[in-house]
């Protein structure tokens, strides 16, 4: 469904990514799984084109130089060089990192500006949806978006991401900061998201323990490189990732 | 009583002048140093159509509106694109356009005491014995719905949520599918109409002189840097400070001080609260 092939990114002459080639499946789970700066949100950002457009920004700012090699498809389509914003149309919705909800505006607001891609059936059903898998936000409707916490912010990321009608989501470390419980919370909704909505998701975590249990297929990124991949029991079994991302 | 009035509509006419301004600042951080432009010369767009084309005054208004909403977008479209994110430089161009815009209709003999648009409606009423024309009612009558529209607008409609979203984090629209190109242009579009309209409703009260297009461009800085840059209820709130306080020195003091009212508020908010009254900082959280 989304395929990405000898994926390079450069900041300056840092390398960011190297030579990563990833494959998702239509309504598989993938993880993955790297430490701080292995290069996750880089390759988040680059398979929903925001990279492209920041590079488009820093080019016209005279500021860092961006270099992207590889392609990336969708359905077979490349759309290494589409616009975010085509990209996003097309169904392929990024939950940033650190949630970057709108805070000065409400929860029902946050989501309604999620809808901008989404019919007015769409979205009243998606909303429905949202607060029935997240009822938390129900009850916080009238709240404005930065006085929720945590864990709500991070369900109201989520739930809005979902209003854009995806088809294939990302999202980058949704467990950051998270008490145990609510990312126990998190990971369940995660699931019955795939499951209720036939959706494919892309999931980025440090640490592989919480989440490990709902991915089909994961990668293991090191340094901006693809040191490691398989199916979930491959990697369970594997040695050196129960060591280093497993804590067993 | 006649400061209560008169204070109530010279506010009203400061937020005119000061909303297209805080609307295009607060959706793309784009200061329009062009918006005082775009008033004169939507003054004089209405004026040729009324006397030149001949055309009734609702038609006029109405393509005057949307004449000047064109020109805004396409200024964006053409010039302010290009420097995007670049505040000095986009200050700078602005300015610039502004400026050729203001000196290319007085090279054009668009100039002088000749120039005037009729009022709405003749005539006037005494509210308590202070005497108020219908027009000046109209202004602020006008002025309220405009806000409430505004207000609407940007709660309720997916155009007006999507611009908020993108005043608060454009990254995070861009991840939903909300083209912030495409939004900034409908923003300086807006923008601009808000200016005509300021223009329109305006500019029966007096002579359409080009030199008011600086006057105007000060006054809407004013107002938005002492509400708060980026903050449309800050800026209604700083348009009643400053349009009151105008009122009193020119009652008080003269009214050849009204001007420097505006710019003493400049200077003081500048020193005390730098933000502005309603104003946030946000380098410091965008830098965590």
């Amino acid at each position: 469904m989304l395929e990405a092939t000898g994926l390079m990114v450069f900041y300056e002459n840092m390398l960011a990514l190297n030579n990563i080639s990833i494959k998702c499946e239509k309504n598989q789970i993938v993880g993955v799984f790297g430490a701080n700066s292995a290069g996750k949100s880089t390759l988040m950002y680059t398979l929903s084109g925001i990279m492209q457009d920041i590079r488009k920004k820093e080019k016209m700012a005279g500021g860092e130089r961006i270099t992207i090699h590889g392609d990336i498809f969708f359905n077979g389509k490349s759309i290494t060089d589409t616009r975010p914003s085509r990209i996003a149309r097309m169904g392929v919705i990024l939950c940033p990192e650190r949630r970057r909800i709108f805070k000065e505006s409400t929860v029902l607001e946050n989501l309604k500006i999620g809808g901008y891609l989404a019919s007015r059936s769409q979205a009243k059903e998606t909303m429905e949806y949202v607060f029935k898998i997240f009822p938390a936000l129900k009850e916080l409707k009238k709240r404005t978006g930065g006085f929720l916490s945590g864990g709500e912010q991070q369900m109201l990321a989520i739930g809005r991401a979902l209003m854009a009608q995806p088809k294939i989501l990302l999202l980058d470390e949704p467990l950051l900061g998270l008490s145990p419980l609510m990312q126990l919370t998190l990971v369940k909704a995660t699931k019955e998201i795939r499951d209720d909505m036939g959706l494919t998701i892309i999931v980025t975590e440090q640490y592989a323990r919480p989440v490990i249990p709902i991915v089909d297929y994961a990668f293991i990124l090191e340094n901006g490189a693809a040191v490691l991949e398989g199916t979930r029991e491959e990697l369970m079994n594997n040695p050196d990732v129960r060591a280093a991302y497993f804590g067993v | 009583m006649d400061i209560l009035i008169y204070g109530t509509i010279n506010s009203v006419v400061l937020a005119l002048y000061a909303l297209g301004f805080a609307l295009v600042y607060g959706i793309s951080r784009l200061p329009n140093f062009a918006h005082g432009a775009l008033y004169v010369l939507s003054g004089f767009i209405t004026w040729s159509l009324l006397n030149i084309l001949g055309l009734p005054y609702l038609p006029a208004i109405i393509l005057t509106m949307i004449i000047t909403a064109v020109i805004g977008a396409l200024i964006y479209q053409f010039v302010l694109i290009r420097i995007r994110g670049m505040e000095i430089s986009e200050i700078i161009a602005s300015y610039a356009i502004g400026l050729a815009i203001i000196e290319s209709l007085r090279y054009f003999g668009f100039r002088g005491m000749t120039y005037t648009l009729p009022a709405f409606v003749e005539g006037s009423i005494d509210i308590g014995d202070i005497p108020v024309d219908y027009h000046r009612l109209i202004i602020v009558g006008i002025g309220l719905v405009v806000v409430l529209l505004l207000w609407l607008f940007t709660h309720y409609t997916k155009i007006g949520l999507a611009l908020r979203g993108m005043a608060q984090d454009e990254r995070a629209a861009l991840m939903l599918g909300i083209d912030s190109d495409m939004m900034a242009i409908v923003a300086m579009a807006f923008g601009s109409m808000l200016a005509a309209l300021a223009a329109i409703l305006l500019l029966p009260l007096g002579n359409i002189v080009v030199e008011s297009g600086y006057n105007v461009l000060i006054l809407a800085i004013a107002v938005c840097i002492v509400g708060g840059l980026g903050s449309w209820v800050g800026s209604i709130f700083a348009a009643f400070l400053i349009g009151f306080a105008q009122i009193l020195t020119a009652v008080y003091l003269g009214s050849h001080y009204q001007m420097v009212v505006a710019l003493l508020a400049i200077i003081i908010t500048l020193i005390v609260k730098p933000s502005g009254l309603f104003g946030q900082q946000k380098e410091l959280e965008e830098r965590v």
